[in-house]
Formats: structure tokens, sequence, C-alpha cells
């Protein structure tokens, strides 16, 4: 049994050695959808980390009128607190918001904006408000936006809405994206092993004629599938692992939200990868071995 | 070891290659197949080996009734033959032994198994000294001789061999036979499709004469006949 078993891994393993160019086509092409679907995957739960940073924040910031009286702000303020769903209401001077940005920019990044301080400085003033009353958000912040010497509302049920669209656009697109190229994998696969099958067809013949069974004449096909399955998932776990890391750390500088952090999913992410990889090799080498066996090699032993 | 009552074969064009045959092969008969190109050899072999099926008729190989063997428990009818193929049909890229072992492997052989059955095989064929070699290093009697010992590394109980010395020089296609016969004298049941006449007459066997697809001769002094 274990024999056999090492003869026929020995076997896939060689068809895939003699078969390199195409073995090599249906690893890249199947890197390719296993990557883009993690990449999917991590945009998807990303977008959903940050959708839960916005609705988490129960505030929404106010900004006023680009070169206000600091006292025209304060009443303002004043205003803003009067009404019934404030919880809290705490102004963020221009100087400080500017500070804040440049803290988020780093020390080497920041020396870009040490011109706009002071008078130069472009932020206006603005109030951080929170409310009492989520289920009011939408008549508070329209109350606030009535107020006079109110410019914007940083809104972020707006973010919440677009963040939400983009994420089901990702996640169709990624979808039909994953789908085609699932399916052209696929293909690629079982044609890969498919030229092997024929360029091994006087074996398969001898097999047949000595009385291998189809499951012994499939084996070292599925194998070859399996084998290639494997490499691909473990090259693009790989890629993906550190593209993402790459990205993230220059993303962190500059967005608002904290993003995914890969160390916590590789392990889960690279067992996922291999096992999809395993699963698409091992049905691309059925379905040609089976195709092949039902039509060219059925029962032939060819007199 | 063969049974053929009443067998016909049409095929799905219409081509009626086999005309209610009726044949029996006892165990350990040495039997010579004879007759012209589309005459019904082909389809009779394969209705032995279970690739086709008959149409009309029954067929029994060893114990088994081929009319009602599943389509799974093919493989194992087959294990119990042994074919010799006119082309030879050896891997190119591997060597005489390997050739051998990969039968044995297909079957489920273990190694150790393997390392003391295929010396012992390419001794019966007098190959010994050329496990090594590849099959285009052999000649074209060499390599047919380790087609031969292919088909016999699984002990088979039946050998078929199907124009065995077509491709074979015709001093060295006397060889092969007186091989086969060396090999009926064991117990094995020998059936051997030929064109040769010289070889019919020479080694003095049962001759069954297929014609249109029907059995026209079936004696033991068929040479003399046909003279």
């Amino acid at each position: 049994m274990i024999d056999n078993f090492k003869y026929l891994f020995k076997e896939g393993v060689r068809n895939i050695w003699s078969n390199r160019t195409m073995s090599l086509a249906s690893v890249g092409v199947l890197v390719s959808c296993l990557f883009l679907t993690g990449a999917a995957v991590l945009f998807s739960m990303n977008i959903n980390a940050a959708m839960k940073t916005v609705e988490g924040t129960n505030s929404v910031k106010v900004y006023m009128d680009e070169g206000l009286p600091v006292l025209s702000a304060v009443k303002a303020g004043e205003e803003i607190k009067k009404l019934d769903n404030i919880a809290d209401c705490k102004f963020i001077p221009k100087d400080e918001a500017i500070e804040k940005v440049m803290g988020m920019l780093g020390e080497k990044d920041a020396t870009i904006l040490t011109g706009m301080t002071g008078k130069e400085n472009p932020l206006p003033d603005a109030y951080q408000v929170s409310f009492k009353d989520l289920s009011k958000y939408k008549d508070t912040v329209s109350k606030i936006r009535k107020i006079s010497g109110v410019e914007s509302i940083n809104d972020y049920s707006d973010i919440a809405a677009k963040l939400t669209k983009l994420d089901r656009m990702v996640t169709t697109g990624g979808f039909w994206i994953i789908l085609i190229l699932s399916l052209v994998s696929l293909f690629i696969i079982s044609n890969t092993i498919r030229v092997t099958m024929f360029s091994r067809r006087l074996e398969i013949n001898i097999m047949k004629s000595v009385g291998a069974t189809n499951w012994f004449v499939r084996v070292p096909f599925i194998v070859e599938g399996v084998v290639i399955g494997l490499i691909s998932g473990a090259v693009a776990s790989g890629i993906l692992y550190l593209v993402y890391g790459k990205l993230t750390s220059m993303l962190t500088s500059i967005t608002l939200f904290q993003t995914v952090s890969i160390n916590s999913l590789s392990a889960s992410l690279t067992g996922i990868f291999l096992l999809a990889g395993c699963f698409f090799g091992a049905l691309g080498g059925l379905i040609s071995i089976g195709r092949y066996l039902k039509k060219e090699g059925g029962d032939v032993v060819d007199w | 070891m063969i049974e053929f009552q009443n067998v016909s074969k049409v095929y799905s064009n219409g081509t009626q290659a086999l005309k209610n045959v009726s044949l029996h092969v006892d165990t350990g008969e040495f039997v010579f197949i004879v007759g012209q190109s589309g005459a019904g050899k082909s389809t009779f072999l394969k209705l032995i080996t279970c690739e086709e099926r008959p149409t009309a008729g029954e067929i029994v190989v060893g114990e088994q009734k081929l009319t009602q063997l599943k389509r799974s428990e093919i493989p194992y009818l087959r294990r119990m033959m042994g074919m010799v193929f006119q082309d030879f049909r050896l891997i190119s890229k591997m060597t005489v032994y390997d050739n051998i072992a990969f039968a044995m492997h297909v079957v489920g052989a273990s190694s150790r198994e393997v390392r003391k059955r295929v010396p012992y095989i390419l001794s019966l064929v007098d190959l010994q000294d050329k496990a090594q070699c590849h099959p285009r290093e052999l000649s074209g009697g060499e390599q047919q001789r380790v087609g031969l010992a292919r088909a016999l590394v699984n002990n088979p109980r039946l050998l078929i061999a199907d124009e065995p010395t077509g491709n074979v020089d015709p001093t060295l296609s006397f060889e092969i036979v007186d091989l086969l016969n060396q090999i009926n004298k064991r117990g094995t049941t020998v059936l051997m499709v030929t064109h040769q006449h010289s070889l019919v007459k020479h080694f003095q066997r049962r001759v069954v004469e297929i014609k249109n697809g029907s059995i026209v001769a079936d004696s033991c002094n068929w040479e003399a006949r046909h003279d």
C-alpha cells in the first residue's frame, strides 16, 4: 500500500517536471486567482473594520466658516450645546488640528506642512460633537447645519454609506473576477494534465492492458493537480503576505483607520490557500482524466 | 479456458465483425488464429479482453462469464491475461527493467516482489544482461522478448499475442514462437494471431482460421488442408 502510494506520488511529480512549461502556466494562473481572492477578502475585512470604527465614534466634526472670528465660533458652539441631543461639544482650534495632522504624518513627512502654521494654516476651527441618542442623528445634524457660522459637517453616516457601497462593489466585482479566474484556472490545469496524459497515452494503454483499475490510472494525474495547487497556494499566500504588509505599512500613516493585521491571519490564510489550491488541482486532474478515460482511453487495449 | 457460444458482434456502424462463432480452447492449449485483414481476428481478441461486448452469444474466460462482467471488474479479468503486441509497445524512456517492473507496479506489487520477480523473468527470455538498456538499444527480436517478459511478469493464465513476429526478422520469428512454446509447456494457454504460414506449418499446433467473421477451419492439420 505504502509502496503503491510512493510509486503513484513519484509518477505525479514526474508528470509535472516532464511537462514543466504548462505546469508553470497553471501555477501562474492559479496564483493570480488565489491572490485576487485573498486581496478581495482582505479589502472587505478592512472596510468592515473601518465601518466599525466610524460607527463606534458616535460623533461628528463641525467645521466653522474660514476666517470666522473666535468670538463668533464660540457663540456657534454655545448654540450647538443648547440643542437637545448633544452629549458633548469640544472646541478644536485650527492650530491644534494642524498639529494633529503633522503628528499623524510623522516627523519626516510633517516638514511639508511647516509653512502652514499660524496665519497660513488652511484648516478651519472646528467642534467635535457627540450625541446622546443615535436615532436622532440625522435630525440633530440638520439642526447644526442651520447654525450661523457652520461651514460643513463631517458626517460619518455618509462615509459609512460610501464604505458599504464600496464594499458591495468590491464583493460583487471580486466575485465575478474570481469566478472567471477559477474557471480559467480549472481549464488550464485540466489542459496541462491532459497534455501529460496524451504524452503518456502509451503508458496508460499498457496499464489498461495489464489490468490497472481506473483509479490507479487517475491517481498520478490527481497528484499532479494537487502538487500544482499546493505550490500555487504557497506562492499566492507568500505574495499576498508581502504585498499586504508593504501596503499597510504605507497606509497606516495616512489613514484614519487601523488596518487589519495580516500576521494574525497568516496561518489560516496559508491553510485556506493550500486547501483551495489542492481542491482546484485535484478537480482539474479529475476532470481531465475522467474525460480521457471516458473517450480516448476508456478500455483501449487497441489491437 | 475460453468458450465462445454462438457469439456475434455487430458494431454501431452496422459492420458485422463476427457471425455466430462458437469455439472452445482448453487450459494449456496453444492456438494459432489466422485470417486475412478485416476477417474478424481483432474483434475476437477484443471480445476476450472485454474491450468490446458481444451483440449476441456467451463468452466465458477462465470461470468468468464476460456478458455478466461489470465494467469495474474488467481490470481484474485482464490480470489473468498477458498481452504481446506487434509493435512491442515498450516505453522508450524506461529501461528494460523498468518496462517490466512497471507492469508489476500497476497491479499493486511491492518493491520487494518487483526486485525478486523481474530478474527471474528477464532470465527466462535471456535478457538478463540488457536490464539497464533502453528499448532503442535493442534489436526488434530483443524488444519483442521484453514485451513477452512484460506479459509474463504477472504470471498470467492466458497469453494473447497479436502478430508478435510481425515486426521481427523472419529468422528471429521462430525464436519468439519457440519462447511462446516453452511458456505454453509451463501451463500457460497461448493464443497467437499470425499471418506467417511458415510458423504455423513449423510448430504444428491447433489452428483456427477466421474468414468474414466466421470460423472456417479449426484443426491440427490445417497446413496440410491449406496446402
